[in-house]
């Protein structure tokens, strides 16, 4: 069902499919995240993130695939597997009526034991020192996260799970979460998964991503360069029909409703205006277009915007 | 041995750290007082001498602490104490499942069959406790209002059973036997609802249907023409801790009563793992 396990390979899913009541929620669903990548899952909301992440940690029984951790398969070895990573929850549910500390305590329990230096470090780390002994009914969300990353860290995985981890932070919050998951990669080679419908995040973050929609994967690849592998240039030119001509001969294509051509990938905009001018074509204007993340997302899931039916 | 006592104590950490468990032991003090009230009142005396002087006892040595702890213990248990057990136990997982905790333990490297063995081991802590707190404060509340002397009178019509213990020494053993039996007899009722709050279910319907399961017994078990089925009855096996108050001990019966209720317990058990193992908990 795997391939051999390769050593540089830390998460892995092949071909997961799961259903709830008889309707779809992922649908053989790949891909491989590498030793100290941080790698995107986006999706609308219901697009069968979470559940991917459930079966990652176990909690969701797949109807067909396997998900492995480190080599280790979740289903089969789950225990093994689990114990090389850490997970965050986007709304994280700790024991309200307990302390911080008493949390890191009782969680670390089952993860082989409570070292308390270890913990002191971490809560350190996380800058949670002053209100570790707090109850966590009176902590913040942000505070309520850090805590999450606390008990994440504790049993030093290689790699990290994070649920859609900033939704509900502040600015100064996601900042401080992003800076500390970017430099928990940097100092430790940490591998993150980063599951999040939220685009700016993880264009800040992502090394890779998966695009998922409606339980199947439509995208999947490195983020740096995503939106380059075609050129978009708005252009003014007339008369109309000789310069869409003139596009159709250098395999551009114009976007409905904008003055954007879409060229191929390596399509030197120069040699787009030489093509006009030499054509007789009045070029009034030529404007090379970045695509973002957004357009790219919005391409692949053919659905501007919206949540796909609940799973 | 030695993780597994850590995650109990992590579990009854959480267990005794939750406001709603002390409220069973609040309300059974409360209930030993009026308990204790009632037994000061001059007809419940008048009613209790009749009883022992037609036995041709002694009404002042039998009108003892270690009497009215017996009778403090049969008539709350049964009924306030299934209430506040069944509530704990209905709680134990499908609360942390409601809550979205369950998810932090299942995210570690701990199997689901750890996670409710240390669960159902807390459940049957507390239901221990429980008892031997009601039976303990009982006595020494009573003790305190009446006296440390005297022995100890048991009656019960349903079961048959009239006995009685002259010494102090002697009294007090059997009623810490009788005390042993009516925990155990108790974890069958948290084994139920235990079993319960391992399905998909809300924590107050786990309640609900652990004290149901108990009171439709219990009706069974009143109705007349169920007397030659009664063996087969929870709530019959349950009392049988009162046999152990006899002067004469019937042990075989008590085996077979307690080896019935060891057995459903761990059926429920059982029964409930096997709900919660095939469970998706989604993120």
């Amino acid at each position: 069902m795997i391939s051999d396990a390769d050593p540089e390979v830390i998460l892995e899913a092949a071909n997961l499919s799961k259903s709830f009541g008889g309707k779809p929620a992922l649908r053989e669903l790949s891909f491989s995240v590498r030793r100290g990548e941080i790698f995107g899952l986006l999706g609308h909301n219901g697009a069968g993130k979470s559940t991917a992440l459930g079966i990652f940690l176990g909690m969701v029984a797949p109807d067909g695939g396997e998900a492995r951790i480190g080599g280790e398969s979740v289903q089969r070895k789950r225990a093994r597997a689990l114990r090389q990573a850490g997970a965050i929850f986007e709304a994280p549910a700790f024991y309200d009526y307990l302390s911080g500390w008493e949390n890191l305590k009782v969680l670390m329990s089952y993860s082989g034991g409570f070292d308390a230096d270890e913990a002191l470090r971490v809560v350190e780390e996380v800058d949670l020192s002053d209100r570790i002994h707090s109850r966590v009914s009176a902590y913040s969300h942000g505070m309520r996260q850090r805590l999450a990353l606390a008990q994440a860290l504790l049993p030093e995985p290689r790699l990290l799970l994070l649920d859609e981890p900033t939704d509900g932070l502040d600015p100064e919050g996601i900042k401080w979460f992003r800076d500390f998951i970017l430099q928990l990669r940097e100092e430790r080679g940490m591998t993150v998964l980063f599951n999040s419908h939220l685009l700016s995040e993880v264009e800040q973050m992502c090394d890779r991503i998966a695009i998922v929609r409606r339980g199947r994967k439509v995208y999947d690849g490195e983020l740096a360069g995503i939106a380059d592998d075609q050129v978009i240039l708005e252009i003014e030119a007339g008369p109309a029909e000789q310069a869409s001509a003139c596009y159709r001969k250098l395999g551009g294509q114009e976007l409905e409703g904008s003055s954007r051509v879409n060229f191929p990938e390596g399509t030197d905009p120069a040699e787009v205006a030489r093509a006009l001018v030499k054509a007789g074509i009045d070029l009034r204007k030529m404007t090379p277009v970045r695509r973002s993340l957004e357009d790219v997302y919005l391409e692949v899931t053919g659905d501007p915007g919206g949540e796909e039916d609940e799973l | 041995m030695k993780l597994f006592l850590i995650q109990l104590r992590s579990e009854l950490t959480k267990l005794f750290a939750r406001r709603r468990t002390y409220i069973g032991y609040g309300a059974f003090l409360i209930l030993e007082l009026v308990i204790l009230w009632v037994f000061h009142l001059d007809k419940p005396r008048e009613e209790m001498g009749k009883i022992l002087s037609d036995a041709g006892l002694e009404v002042e040595h039998y009108y003892s602490a270690l009497t009215v702890t017996y009778w403090m213990l049969g008539f709350s248990m049964a009924m306030l104490g299934a209430i506040y057990l069944a509530l704990v136990s209905g709680d134990i997982v499908a609360k942390e499942s409601e809550d979205g905790n369950l998810r932090m333990v299942l995210a570690r490297p701990i199997s689901r069959l750890r996670v409710l063995t240390i669960k159902y081991v807390a459940v049957l802590v507390y239901t221990l406790t429980f008892v031997w707190f009601v039976g303990v404060s009982g006595y020494l509340m009573s003790a305190l209002a009446l006296g440390w002397d005297g022995g100890l009178f048991v009656w019960n019509y349903d079961l048959k059973v009239f006995a009685f213990f002259p010494e102090l020494t002697a009294g007090m053993g059997r009623l810490f036997l009788a005390m042993l039996l009516l925990s155990l007899s108790m974890c069958t009722l948290s084994s139920i609802g235990f079993a319960f709050s391992c399905l998909r279910i809300k924590p107050a319907a786990a309640t609900i249907l652990a004290l149901s399961v108990l009171f439709v017994d219990s009706v069974l078990q009143m109705l007349p023409f169920m007397a030659p089925y009664r063996e087969h009855l929870l709530t019959f096996r349950m009392s049988n801790w009162i046999y152990v108050l006899e002067n004469k001990v019937p042990w075989a019966k008590l085996a077979e009563s307690y080896t019935f209720l060891i057995g459903l317990d761990l059926t429920l058990f059982v029964f409930g793992w096997m709900a919660f193992k095939v469970r998706d908990f989604k993120t």
